[in-house]
């Protein structure tokens, strides 16, 4: 039997497609996991950076923390966090949140500090308090960026959801960790393009996202500054 | 992790498996960001040039990106089996979504002016191309370079997942599959290190070879 | 009136951009600010609005001092036009000019409508409204902006260079624009520039400023170019201010020569007893409704065949003409210094020929009048 064949048969198998071990209800999982992790983490991340770069204070530090923190392996931060709190959901999503803010943190940051200095000054010289500038200009200026952002985080997340499998969790990773285990390899292929699939549904609602969130005089200005 | 950091087992373990564990990490990780590099060139000069191609393949280098890292090691391995094939292709692919947008930046901020001389003194296309627009392009490459290597630096440790070695075998095998922390927490560091290492090495390099350029590397986001 | 008394900003670097300012604008005109960078202009501009807090001295805006005001609502009564427009990028061009308006809490029909008015009255068509801002032209968007601080009738405008990022041409459109609103409005305007003849065209008063923030002279544009101050000013308002001032004086007050000027049907022999009984070197041939066609010398008058008409001769160029009744001396003498005769044509609205004028009498017209 050929590998494609392996994998052909997996997904044809309709026990695969049901109960609590089933592909629907693992996509839930890894949905449900990762959704949870992306809301703290720009709960968190997104108010941070638009904050640090509305003040422009606070915002060397949050930048270089949060490039160190790039440079973190993920897997050792699941499993440290995992080895310290023990295995069990809360771990999981706390180390997908830590890794899940940097990213969000910076592009945020970035994006308000991008902000025309002579807007900033039209939008103060009109009469707009700090809050209404934040509100009404930077955070619109700065939307495509934000979700940039939450766009590169989220593909993360979603990454390294699948590896939360190996520390006994639900989610997607389970059919490859599953399948690794009972050296079923349809089942391993299985789980990995199913993984794939999630992550290009990830870049699919964020293209869609932009499409609504992102005022069209910016997405057009950009168009021409590409071109 | 009750306890604090086992030096003595860090002082044990210094040659193996810590020093191998290095070793195989950098290996696994300059390779792909090397082949990347040969691989990001051609596309993106092309691009550059031909302009109708960049977005698709700026589209198509995203997608590739957003893949998880341990989705294509464990579709790859039934054909590359255990070698280092399995890491370094998926993460060559990866470079090329930051390397080929910072090579087609890069050469699109050579000035008009400078090009037209270029051709005015009679260098040809190719000649104008190495001596003139790539040099120019020098700093964002290595900015683009500095991204990648931090991100693969920091990624390769997935691949202890499928086998392969590195400063995620450590964590994974000495470290989680023992309960033991202080393996989790040497791989860690010594993953930063190795990127923070790489990245000041590029640094010097731009120095060395753009003494013309201002001493400010321009910051990639991602 | 907008009034300055004693304004100082000094910064905690030591550095003073404004150092004891005293100027009174007064209300319903335009007041320049005018001085190369680094001379305190902008920052004096900024004081009335309170983007900058001076350390000294206070400014008043008819009567009050503008820090008993709330920053952000003294701000919404004041117009604020910037370099470049400022205009936010993600708001179409009519939301854009509704800004303070919303922030004033009109509601948005009435923001909106308002705003309408103002594309109209800066001279912009009701489609661009609902366009983006990147998508007009640099002169487009600064109407854009002009029409923005005006939306919610601030009795008070500051305009902080607000022309320098467009062409000469655009520029010229957008001045001549700013005159006709304020001949229509009476704000109280204060106009940054670095630019002196912007200043000279557009300001009722004329504060120029030297570096290091002191007001160097403050006069009309006119007393100006007159009577520098000293050095610096006179450096500063340009070489050629003489010239320039001429444009402050009418050209109807000229006595214009009518002797010197022939029908195209008279005849070369005519035309030659007329130059020796004025002692003109040149004559003016005019042809229907009194239209110029050009100049004979004396001498060509002469030479020619005594019978044939002027009209049928080989005549020079008349050169640049000048409206007697809208031109200034400025446009008189320019085009004196233009002419193949030396000699400047003056027309009525219709094009024609009231009569001439000579370099030298020019000059006397101008050393008599105003030297």
């Amino acid at each position: 039997m050929s590998i494609y064949d392996l994998v052909a048969a997996w997904f044809a198998d309709p026990a695969n497609w049901s109960g609590p071990g089933g592909i629907p209800a693992r996509f839930a999982e890894h949905t449900a996991y990762s959704a949870a992790a992306m809301a703290m983490a720009a709960a968190i991340a997104v108010p941070l950076g638009l904050a640090t770069g509305h003040t422009g204070r606070g915002g060397l530090l949050a930048l270089g923390l949060a490039n160190a923190a790039r440079a973190l392996p993920t897997i050792g931060v699941m499993f440290l966090v995992v080895l310290a709190m023990g295995i069990g959901l809360v771990p999981v999503q706390v180390a997908l949140v830590i890794l899940a803010v940097p990213p969000i943190l910076v592009n945020t940051y970035e994006g308000v500090r991008a902000v025309d200095p002579g807007l900033r000054d039209a939008a103060a010289g009109m009469g707009m308090r700090g809050a209404q500038v934040l509100l009404r200009l930077e955070l619109p200026v700065a939307l495509p960026m934000v979700l940039l952002g939450l766009r590169t985080a989220a593909v993360q997340v979603v990454s390294t959801a699948t590896i939360a499998a190996y520390v006994g969790v639900g989610g997607l990773g389970r059919f490859i960790f599953d399948g690794q285990n009972r050296q079923e390899f349809g089942m391993v292929a299985g789980g990995s393009l199913l993984v794939a699939l999630m992550a290009v549904l990830v870049l699919v609602f964020f293209w869609l996202l932009r499409r609504l969130a992102v005022a069209p005089g910016l997405r057009a200005r950009e168009a021409a500054a590409r071109e | 992790m009750g306890e604090a950091i086992r030096w003595d087992w860090i002082a044990r373990g210094l040659e193996d498996p810590i020093g191998t564990a290095v070793l195989q990490h950098l290996q696994l990780s300059l390779i792909p960001i090397a082949l990347g590099l040969l691989a990001a060139l051609p596309l993106g000069v092309a691009a550059a040039r031909w302009r109708r191609l960049y977005p698709p393949l700026l589209t198509g280098v995203n997608v590739l990106y957003a893949l998880p890292s341990i989705a294509l090691f464990f579709l790859l391995l039934p054909y590359t089996g255990l070698t280092i094939w399995t890491a370094v292709l998926p993460l060559a692919l990866y470079t090329l979504a930051i390397l080929v947008p910072n090579i087609v930046d890069g050469l699109d901020q050579v000035p008009g002016h400078v090009r037209q001389a270029a051709t005015a003194m009679g260098f040809g296309p190719l000649r104008r191309l190495v001596l003139v627009e790539l040099p120019v392009a020098v700093p964002a490459v290595i900015a683009g370079l500095r991204v990648a290597s931090v991100a693969t630096i920091s990624m390769v440790s997935v691949a202890s997942m499928v086998g392969l070695g590195g400063l995620g075998a450590l964590i994974l095998r000495e470290g989680f599959n023992n309960r033991f922390a202080t393996p989790i927490i040497v791989g860690v560091v010594l993953t930063a290190v190795l990127a923070f290492a790489v990245d000041g090495l590029l640094v010097l390099a731009q120095r060395l070879l753009t003494p013309w350029a201002p001493r400010r590397g321009s910051k990639g986001v991602r | 009136m907008i009034t300055f008394e004693g304004v100082t900003k000094r910064y905690p670097d030591g550095t003073v951009a404004l150092d004891g300012l005293d100027l009174q604008a007064p209300s319903g005109r335009t007041t320049v600010l005018v001085g190369s960078s680094g001379s305190g202009k902008t920052t004096a501009l900024r004081t009335v609005n309170r983007l900058v807090e001076p350390t000294g001295g206070r400014v008043l805006i008819d009567g009050t001092d503008v820090r008993e005001r709330d920053p952000a609502l003294l701000r919404r009564s004041i117009g604020y036009v910037i370099q470049q427009a400022g205009l936010f990028p993600h708001r179409t061009v009519l939301d854009n000019i509704a800004t303070v308006p919303l922030l004033l809490g009109w509601g948005r029909r009435r923001a909106r409508s308002r705003a309408a008015e103002l594309l109209e009255l800066v001279g912009l068509e009701a489609a661009q409204g609902r366009r983006y801002p990147h998508q007009l032209s640099g002169g487009q968007q600064q109407r854009v902006g002009v029409a923005r601080a005006l939306a919610a009738d601030p009795p008070v405008l500051l305009m902080d260079e607000p022309f320098s990022a467009v062409d000469p041409v655009v520029r010229a459109g957008l001045q001549e624009e700013l005159l006709r609103l304020q001949s229509e409005l009476h704000k109280t305007v204060l106009f940054v520039t670095h630019d002196i003849d912007e200043a000279v065209r557009l300001g009722d008063g004329i504060a120029v400023f030297r570096p290091g923030g002191v007001l160097a002279q403050y006069d009309t544009p006119e007393r100006l170019l007159a009577e520098p101050v000293d050095a610096f000013v006179e450096g500063f308002v340009g070489y050629d201010r003489g010239v320039r001032r001429l444009s402050f004086f009418p050209a109807s007050r000229l006595d214009l020569h009518t002797d010197a000027v022939l029908d195209g049907g008279r005849t070369a022999g005519a035309a030659a007893r007329t130059a020796a009984s004025t002692g003109e070197p040149w004559l003016l041939v005019t042809g229907a409704d009194r239209a110029p066609l050009g100049w004979l010398s004396a001498e060509r008058a002469a030479a020619a065949d005594p019978d044939r008409p002027l009209e049928s001769l080989e005549l020079e160029g008349y050169g640049h003409i000048f409206h007697v009744e809208a031109d200034s001396l400025r446009a008189a003498l320019d085009a004196a210094m233009l002419s193949p005769a030396g000699r400047a044509v003056g027309v009525d609205p219709g094009g024609a020929v009231v009569g001439v004028v000579s370099q030298a009498d020019l000059a006397a017209a101008i050393w008599g009048d105003h030297g």
